[in-house]
C-alpha cells in the first residue's frame, strides 16, 4: 500500500567532496588519454572505460551490467601528479591563507576574541539558515586576522599573502606552490574552522586543493558520430584528454629529475588546465579552445545562465505528448473546446490501463488498428501503442491490431489516440499569467490548424496572422481531474488582476448586439428562426403579431439567451457620459442597460455588457449561476453576434469618412489658423517679447504653447469631422460600441492626423537647426517640425509622411524596449514570491513558515471572486433583492 | 533648560572618555549654568550625552585635558559621558530659532516631541457599526465599514426583515469570496503586476497635474519601485498645509519660499574685481522680496564660508569677500563656490510650485524631495504631506510608512496608466518587500538572493557562486519552494500539490484476502 506513495526527496544536502570519497565513489582510476582502439571500443582505464557508463547501444556498462537507457553512469577519477589550486575557492583559499599562521596553523586571534566570536560563528550557526549573515559576520572576523603581523598563539612573524590572479599566490614575490598551501591548510584545526564560515561537518580546506579530480560518467559527456563516421568527443572529454597528458609529463619529469624550471611550467600548465576544465570564463586567463577556434564549453559555462543546465533544462523541461501548430478561428466551438487537426490526434496518446471493466472496450478499440473511421470516414481514436507489464512496447499495425487485441490483459496499458471530449492544455507564449494555460475539450476537425472561440483570443493575446499555440495532453487521472476542475476555460472567465471577466464577446460580436439592440429593431420571423438555429436555448423569444405576422424586437432577441431570474442594471459605454439624457438613445431610459427577471427592458448592449474587462452581463450571470451559465452565456452571444451580422451584413470602407465640401473647408481653415497661430508666437519670440511661464525657460513655454495650439487643431477638426459621421457610420458604430478603434482614429482619417512628436517633443533632430533639408536652418514653425496638416484619407504628402514615419518609429521602439524590460520585471516578481501561499486560516506564509499576511488581503477574499476589488457588492444585491420582492 | 552642545573631533573625545571625570578646556567663551550636554562631530548628529558639573573659566592646572595647545578660554567639568543614540540638530531650539548645525559650541534647549494628538482608528467609527463589524467578524469574515454603515441605515429605513434578508445575502456571499487555502497568492500577484507591465508606456517624463514638476511614470516608475531605489529618478512631494493655513494663499507662498532652495545666484549679481582681488555681491531687490531674503540672511551664509573674509557694506546694500590667498585661480573658484552658496530654504528641493485646487485649498508640488526637513515646517501637516522616495519615508518614518508608500506609489503608478490591479496584490508585495523590518527589493540584491533554497537561488541568477558556497558551508536544501522542486522533478507545494490525499483502501483490501 505505501507504494501507492508517492516518494518525496526530503533534502540534499551539500558538501565538499574529499579526496578519499573522491576515490571511493569513483569506479575507475583513468590513467590513460586515449579514448577508443582502432576497432572502435573504449579502451580500459581510458577516458571512454566501460565502467563509466554506456552511451553506445549494444554495449553494457561494466559497473551495474545496465544497457544505455538503464545505468545511470558512474564517476571515474584521475590521480593528479601534483596538488593544484580549486579555482571555484580562490578567494576562500586566500582568507585562510592570510588569516591563519603559517607556522602553528591558528587562526590569528587571541583566545579572549576567540570566545567572544565563537558566540555567533559555531558550528550550530550552519544550520540556523542564514547564509548571508553568516558570511558577513565570518568576513568581519578574518579582516580582522589579515591585519595581525604576529601570531597570538606562537609569536610567529606573518608575511603578506598576495594572490596573483588568478590562480597564483606569493609571499614577498616568492611562489606559494599548492602543496605548500595544501599543508598549511592542513594545519589548521577543525576547531577553527567555524570562524571561516566553513562546516567542519561536510568540509576540509585543505580539500580545495585538488589531487585527485573526479571524471564525470559518460551520459555526462556523451561522444557523437558524425554523418562521415568520424567520432566528435565532448569538451569536457577534450578537457580531460589534456589534463591527464600533462599530468603524466609532470609526473614522469619530477620522477626523473628533470629541472625545476621544468617541472613549474609543466605543473603550471596543469593549473592552466584543470582551471579551465572548472571554468573557461576565468579572468586573467585565455580561454581553452576547440580544434577550430571555438572557446570550449566547460563546467561553468555549462550550468549558468538563460541556456545553462539550471534555467534551460532544470527550471524548464521538454516534453512528450504535446503538438504545437498555427490557430485560427472558429465560432462554433464552444468556449471550452479546441479544435485539434486529424493529423495531432493521432500522435498525441493517453496511457490506459486495462481493468476488467474497460477489456472489452479497449480489446474493441486495439483492434480497430491505428488509423480507423467509422461509416461516414469520420475520424475514431485508435491505438498507437501497447505496453505489457514487463514494460515492452509493442506497436500497433493495422496487420497485428486483430491478434494485439486478443492478446490484451488486465494490467496492461494502452496508448490510446485523442478523442472527443478528452481535456488536454492549450497555451499561448509569452505566458505571462494563468489564463495563459488553459484547459479545453478536445473536437477532432478537418484541416492543419488548431482552433477555437473568439471569445478566448483575449487570455491568450492572441490574433490570427500566425499565432502559433501549444497544446498538451495529460497523462494521469489526477492532473485530468485538476485541469477539468480548475483549469477548465470556464473556470478562468475571471481574472485574477482585477476581479472582473477576462473572457467575452470581441469585435463583429460587439457590433452585432449593438445594432441588434440600438433603438430596439424590429425583425421578421424567417430572420429570426434563422439566427435561432445557430443558438443552443430552451425557450423562443417573445413576438408581436401585426398583420398576421411574427415580429420580433432585438432585446428580446437578446433575453432569450439569459436566464429567467437574471436582473442587471448599468449603464451602457454608448452612454457613459450622459447625465439627465443620452444625445444617442431616444429614451432617456435607455442610457441604461435593464435586465429584469431575465427580460432586457432598456438600452443597448455594447463593450460594457459583453466585453472582455467590463463585461458586466457575463460578471453579473457567472457570479449568480456559476462558470458553466457563463460559458454557455458567452457561447449563445458569440454565435448570434455571428448568426446576426452575417444575415444583417456590416461593412466599413473609405467611403465611411467622406464629410461635404463645407466640412473640409472648416477643416482647413482650423489647420490653416493653427499654422498662422504658430507663426505668430514665433514672430513674437524672435522679436524678445515672448514671456515665459514660471518655471520654465522662454524656448520651453514656446513649445509648450505651440503643442497646444495644434493639439487644439486636431481636436477641433475631430469635432467637425465627426459631427457628420452619425451612429448610421459603420466606423462610427465599431468606435461608440468599443468593439474597434477609437473616435480619435476616425478623426484621424476624415479630419487631420495633427502634430507628430518623438518623447512629447515636436519633432526636431535631423540636420543642423533643422529637420530636412527643405527648410531653412533655424525654422521653427509648424509644419517645419511634424505638423501634419492631412488627413489619412486625403493622404499625406512627402514630407509628412517622412514626419508621420519619424513619430511611428519611436512607437515601435518603445514597443521593443518595454517587452524585454518588463520581461525581466516580471522573471524578477515571479521569482520573489512564487513560494508564497495562503495557509488554512488564510495567513499568508513563506517557505520557512515567516508570516507575511495575518489575513491575505487584510479581508481574506479571494480578488479573482472580488467585485473589481470590492468585498462585496451592496449595490447589486439590493437591486436583486427588490426585483425579487416585487 | 539649556543644555551645552559642542563640536568637536573624535581624538578628544577619546581623550576626554579615558579621562572622565574629565576638566576640559576649550578655546572659546561660555557663560551661564549647565547641567548636561551633547557633542557632535559632525555638525548634525548629537552622539555623545555628557554630564556637567560646572563651567570654570580657564586657568592653568595640571590635569587639564585641552582640546588645542593654544587660546584657551573655559574650562567644562565633565563628569560623565556616554554614548547615545544620534539625535538630530532638529530636535534642538535656540529660543524660537531652530539649530541648523553646531559649527563650534551653542546653548540650545532640546524640545522633545510631544504627541498632541491622538487618533485611534476605532474610535472613528461610529460605536454600532463597528458591534456589526465585530458581530459578523466572530465568523470569520471581514466586511467593509462603508457596507455595514449602508446595512444599519437600512435597517432605519426599510425594517428588522428586510435588514435580516440583505445582511444574510452579504454574509453568505463574502463567505463565497473567501480565498482558497493554499492558493499561490504570490505567483498570482506578480503575475498581476508583470502581466500589465506589457501595456504601459516606457515615456520617462510626464506632466503631473502640475506642468513645471517632471515625473517619472509608466513601466520604468514601476520597476524603480519594485527595485527599491534608494533615490528615485525624480524624486518630488506633495505638500499639505494644516487645516487652518489649507485655504491661505499668503501662507502657502510663504512657505513655498522657505522651502524652495535659494543659491546666491538666484538672487544676487557676482561682480569680479581682479585689480582689488575681491568679488562684490549685489543682492537685486525685487528678487530678494520675492525670495525674502534680507541683506544678513546673505552675510550669514557667506560667514559660514571658509577661507574668505566677508566686508558687509550694509550701507552700499552689498558684501564685498575678498579670498584669503591671492591667486586668480583662488579667486575664479571662490566665485564658482559662491554662485551655489544655499541662502535659504531646504536642501534638495529645487523647486515648490503651489496650486490651487477646485475647493479653493492650496497644494505645494516639489521637484526634490527632503521629508524630514519638510515636516520640521510648523504649517505643513504633516499627516498628509508625502514623497515619492520609500527609502526616505522608510528613513523618516518608519518601516510601517514605508510599506504603504510602496502600496500608494504602485497604486498610483498602475492607475495613471488606467491599468486595473487588485490592491490585494500590490499589498503582498509591499508587506513582502517589508515584513523583515527593512526595505528588501525584488531580485538578486533583495529577495530573491536571501531565499533559502540553495537551488533556487542558482537557478536566478549567479548560479556556481550559490553552489560551491553551499558546498563549503555544507548548506542544506530541504525542498520547500516551487523551484526547488520543479529542478528535482516533484510536484511542489502549493495549491493541490500542498495536500496529500491518500485513499485508504479498507474493504477492498478485506475482499482480496
Ligand atoms: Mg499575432
Ligand atoms: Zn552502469
Ligand atoms: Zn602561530
Amino acid at each position: 500500500m505505501s507504494s501507492w506513495i508517492s516518494k518525496r526527496i526530503s533534502k540534499i544536502q551539500f558538501a565538499l567532496l574529499s579526496p578519499d570519497e573522491i576515490r571511493k565513489m569513483s569506479q575507475v582510476k583513468v590513467i590513460t588519454a586515449d579514448t577508443y582502439d582502432d576497432d572502435g571500443y573504449p579502451i580500459e582505464r581510458g577516458l571512454m572505460d566501460l565502467h563509466m557508463g554506456v552511451i553506445e547501444p549494444g554495449l553494457k556498462c561494466a559497473t551495474c551490467g545496465g544497457k544505455v537507457d538503464e545505468c545511470p553512469g558512474h564517476f571515474g577519477h584521475i590521480e593528479l601528479a601534483m596538488p593544484v589550486v580549486h579555482v571555484g575557492f580562490i578567494k576562500e583559499i586566500k582568507t585562510f591563507l592570510e588569516s591563519t599562521c603559517k607556522v602553528c596553523g591558528r587562526i590569528k586571534l587571541t583566545d579572549d576574541e576567540i570566545k567572544s566570536y565563537s558566540a555567533t560563528l559555531n558550528d550550530a550557526a550552519f544550520s540556523d539558515l542564514d547564509p548571508d549573515g553568516l558570511a558577513s559576520r565570518s568576513k568581519k572576523v578574518t579582516d580582522q586576522c589579515t591585519q595581525r603581523l604576529v601570531c597570538p598563539h606562537c609569536g610567529a612573524q606573518q608575511i603578506k599573502v598576495i594572490l596573483d590572479k588568478p590562480t597564483t599566490f606569493r609571499e614577498e614575490g616568492i611562489k606559494i606552490t599548492p602543496k605548500e598551501i595544501r599543508e598549511r591548510l592542513e594545519r589548521i584545526p577543525d576547531s577553527d574552522l567555524a570562524f571561516f564560515g566553513l562546516n567542519r561537518e561536510v568540509a576540509r580546506p585543505e580539500w580545495m586543493i585538488l589531487m585527485v579530480l573526479p571524471v564525470p560518467p559518460l551520459n555526462v559527456r556523451p561522444s557523437i558520430t558524425l554523418e562521415t563516421g568520424e567520432r566528435s568527443e565532448d569538451d569536457l572529454t577534450h578537457k580531460l584528454v589534456d589534463i591527464i597528458r600533462i599530468s603524466q609529463r609532470l609526473r614522469e619529469s619530477r620522477d626523473n629529475g628533470s629541472p625545476q624550471l621544468i617541472i613549474e611550467d609543466l605543473w603550471d600548465l596543469l593549473q592552466f588546465h584543470v582551471t579551465t576544465y572548472f571554468d573557461n570564463q576565468t579572468a586573467g586567463i585565455p580561454p581553452a579552445r576547440h580544434r577550430s577556434g571555438r572557446p570550449l564549453k566547460t563546467l561553468v559555462q555549462r550550468m549558468k545562465g538563460k541556456e545553462g543546465r539550471f534555467r534551460s533544462n532544470l527550471s524548464g523541461k521538454r516534453v512528450n505528448f504535446s503538438a504545437r501548430t498555427v490557430i485560427s478561428p472558429e465560432p462554433f466551438l464552444s468556449v471550452n473546446e479546441v479544435g485539434v487537426p486529424e493529423k495531432a490526434a493521432r500522435e498525441l496518446t493517453i496511457p490506459v490501463t486495462i481493468n476488467q471493466f474497460n477489456l472489452d472496450v479497449m480489446r474493441e478499440w486495439v483492434k480497430r488498428g491505428p488509423e480507423p473511421r467509422d461509416e461516414f470516414g469520420k475520424y475514431m481514436s485508435g491505438v498507437n501503442y501497447i505496453i505489457r507489464p514487463d514494460g515492452r512496447r509493442v506497436k500497433v499495425t493495422i496487420s497485428n491490431a486483430e491478434e494485439n487485441s486478443k492478446r490484451l490483459e488486465i494490467g496492461w496499458v494502452v496508448e490510446r489516440q485523442l478523442s472527443e471530449g478528452d481535456i488536454v492544455l492549450f497555451n499561448r507564449q509569452p505566458s505571462l499569467h494563468r489564463m495563459s494555460m488553459m484547459g479545453h475539450s478536445v473536437r477532432i476537425l478537418n484541416g492543419q490548424t488548431f482552433r477555437f472561440n473568439l471569445a478566448v483570443c483575449t487570455p491568450y493575446n492572441a490574433d490570427f496572422d500566425g499565432d502559433e499555440m501549444n497544446l498538451h495532453v495529460l497523462q494521469k487521472e489526477e492532473a485530468r481531474a485538476e485541469a477539468r476542475i480548475i483549469m477548465k476555460v470556464q473556470e478562468q472567465i475571471m481574472s485574477p488582476r482585477f476581479g472582473g471577466p477576462i473572457i467575452g464577446g470581441i469585435h463583429d460580436h460587439i457590433t452585432s448586439m449593438f445594432l441588434l439592440t440600438h433603438g430596439n429593431p424590429e425583425f421578421p420571423e424567417e430572420d429570426v428562426i434563422h439566427m435561432m438555429s445557430y443558438l443552443e436555448i430552451n425557450e423562443p423569444p417573445e413576438f408581436i403579431m401585426r398583420d398576421g405576422k411574427k415580429y420580433f424586437k432585438g432585446r428580446d432577441i437578446f433575453s432569450a439567451l439569459l436566464p429567467g431570474d437574471f436582473n442587471l442594471k448599468f449603464r451602457s459605454k454608448l452612454c457613459a457620459g450622459a447625465k439627465e439624457k443620452c444625445e444617442y438613445e431616444d429614451d432617456p431610459a435607455d442610457k441604461d442597460v435593464i435586465i429584469i427577471n431575465g427580460k432586457m427592458v432598456h438600452g443597448t448592449i455594447d463593450e460594457e455588457a459583453i466585453g472582455p474587462f467590463s463585461g458586466q452581463i457575463i460578471d453579473k450571470i457567472f457570479r449568480k449561476y456559476g462558470p458553466q451559465e457563463a460559458a454557455k452565456f458567452i457561447d449563445n452571444v458569440t454565435r448570434l453576434g455571428v448568426a446576426f451580422i452575417s444575415q444583417r451584413g456590416f461593412s466599413t470602407g473609405i467611403g465611411d469618412y467622406d464629410i461635404p465640401e463645407n466640412a473640409i473647408s472648416d477643416i482647413l481653415q482650423v489647420s490653416n489658423e493653427a499654422v498662422e497661430k504658430v507663426g505668430k508666437n514665433i514672430e513674437i519670440y524672435n522679436a524678445g517679447q515672448f514671456q515665459s511661464s514660471p518655471g520654465r525657460s522662454v524656448e520651453e513655454t514656446l513649445e509648450i504653447e505651440i503643442m497646444s495650439i495644434t493639439g487644439h487643431a486636431r481636436d477641433e477638426s475631430g469635432k467637425i469631422a465627426s459631427a457628420y459621421l452619425g451612429l448610421t457610420n459603420p466606423s462610427v458604430i465599431m468606435a461608440r460600441s468599443g468593439a474597434r478603434a477609437k473616435m480619435l482614429n476616425i478623426s484621424e482619417v476624415a479630419g487631420m492626423v495633427g502634430q507628430q512628436s518623438v518623447r512629447g517633443e515636436r519633432l526636431n533632430r535631423g540636420y543642423t537647426q533643422r529637420t530636412l533639408p527643405h527648410f531653412k536652418k533655424g525654422d521653427i514653425g509648424a509644419n517645419a517640425r511634424g505638423f501634419v496638416k492631412s488627413s489619412y484619407k486625403d493622404g499625406l504628402n512627402p514630407l509628412e509622411y517622412f514626419m508621420h514615419s519619424i513619430g511611428g518609429r519611436e512607437g515601435l521602439v518603445d514597443i521593443a524596449v518595454r517587452t524585454s524590460r518588463s520581461g525581466y520585471m516580471q522573471r524578477r516578481l515571479i521569482n520573489a514570491f512564487e513560494d508564497l501561499k495562503v495557509d488554512e486560516d488564510r495567513k499568508v506564509t513563506d517557505t520557512v513558515g515567516s508570516i507575511i499576511q495575518f489575513d491575505y488581503g487584510e479581508d481574506g477574499v479571494d480578488p479573482t471572486r472580488s467585485n473589481k476589488g470590492k468585498t462585496v457588492d451592496l449595490d447589486y444585491i439590493l437591486f436583486d433583492i427588490d426585483q425579487e420582492e416585487k | 533648560m539649556d543644555s551645552l552642545i559642542i563640536k568637536d573631533v573624535k581624538a578628544n573625545i577619546e581623550k576626554i572618555k579615558k579621562q572622565i571625570p574629565c576638566s576640559y578646556a576649550v578655546d572659546y567663551d561660555i557663560t551661564g549654568d549647565f547641567k548636561e550636554g551633547y557633542i557632535t562631530l559632525d555638525k548634525k548628529n548629537m552622539i555623545y550625552k555628557i554630564s556637567i558639573d560646572g563651567i570654570e573659566p580657564y586657568h592653568e592646572d595640571k590635569n587639564l585635558t585641552l582640546k588645542k595647545k593654544t587660546g584657551l578660554k573655559s574650562i567644562i567639568k565633565i563628569s560623565e559621558i556616554k554614548e547615545i543614540d544620534p539625535l538630530s540638530v532638529a530636535e534642538f531650539r535656540v529660543g524660537k530659532r531652530k539649530l541648523k548645525e553646531v559649527l563650534t559650541f551653542e546653548k540650545a534647549e532640546r524640545t522633545s516631541i510631544k504627541i498632541t494628538k491622538k487618533q485611534e482608528y476605532s474610535s472613528k467609527i461610529d460605536k454600532s457599526s463597528m458591534e456589526l463589524i465585530n458581530k459578523i467578524g466572530a465568523d470569520g469574515i471581514k466586511i467593509p465599514l462603508e457596507s455595514a454603515t449602508r446595512l444599519l441605515e437600512l435597517k432605519e429605513k426599510k425594517g428588522i426583515k428586510y435588514y435580516n434578508k440583505v445582511l444574510d445575502r452579504v454574509v453568505s456571499e463574502i463567505k463565497k469570496r473567501q480565498v482558497d487555502p493554499y492558493e499561490a497568492v504570490g505567483i498570482i500577484a506578480a503575475q498581476s503586476i508583470g502581466e500589465p507591465g506589457t501595456q504601459m508606456t516606457m515615456r520617462t517624463f510626464h506632466f503631473a497635474g502640475v506642468r513645471e514638476v517632471n515625473v517619472t511614470l509608466g513601466l520604468p516608475r514601476l520597476i524603480e519601485i519594485v527595485d527599491a531605489r534608494r533615490t528615485p529618478s525624480t524624486p518630488t512631494m506633495t505638500i499639505f498645509l494644516k487645516p487652518e493655513f489649507e485655504k491661505d494663499e499668503e501662507v502657502t507662498s510663504r512657505v513655498v519660499k522657505e522651502i524652495e532652495n535659494t543659491s546666491i545666484i538666484d538672487i544676487c549679481d557676482i561682480e569680479t574685481d581682479v585689480e582689488d582681488m575681491t568679488l562684490t555681491i549685489k543682492p537685486i531687490k525685487e528678487r530678494l522680496k520675492e525670495r525674502m531674503v534680507v541683506l544678513p540672511d546673505i552675510v550669514d551664509a557667506l560667514g559660514r564660508e571658509k577661507g574668505i573674509t566677508v566686508l558687509p557694506e550694509e550701507s552700499k546694500g552689498r558684501v564685498i569677500i575678498k579670498p584669503q590667498q591671492d591667486s586668480y585661480k583662488r579667486l575664479y573658484a571662490t566665485q564658482e563656490r559662491l554662485k551655489t552658496l544655499t541662502i535659504k530654504g531646504i536642501n534638495g528641493i529645487k523647486r515648490a510650485i503651489s496650486r490651487k485646487q477646485n475647493d479653493g485649498r492650496w497644494i505645494i508640488y516639489t521637484q526634490g524631495s527632503n521629508l524630514r526637513e519638510v515636516l520640521e515646517i510648523d504649517e505643513v501637516d504633516s499627516s498628509r504631506t508625502f514623497t515619492n522616495d520609500i527609502v526616505e519615508i522608510g528613513q523618516v518614518l518608519g518601516i510601517e510608512a514605508a510599506r504603504n508608500a510602496i502600496l500608494n506609489e504602485a497604486k498610483r503608478t498602475l492607475e495613471e496608466q488606467g491599468l486595473e490591479v487588485d490592491l490585494r496584490h500590490l499589498m503582498l508585495v509591499a508587506d513582502m518587500m517589508s515584513f523583515e523590518g527593512s526595505i528588501r527589493a525584488v531580485g538578486r540584491q533583495g529577495i530573491s538572493g536571501k531565499k533559502n533554497s540553495v537551488l533556487a537561488r542558482a537557478a536566478f541568477e549567479i548560479t556556481t557562486k550559490h553552489l560551491l558556497r553551499a558546498g563549503l558551508m555544507g548548506e542544506s536544501d530541504s525542498l520547500a519552494g516551487v523551484a526547488e522542486n520543479i529542478i528535482v522533478g516533484q510536484p511542489i507545494t502549493l495549491g493541490t500539490g500542498a495536500i496529500h490525499l491518500v485513499y485508504k483502501r479498507e474493504n477492498t483490501e478485506k475482499q482480496v484476502q
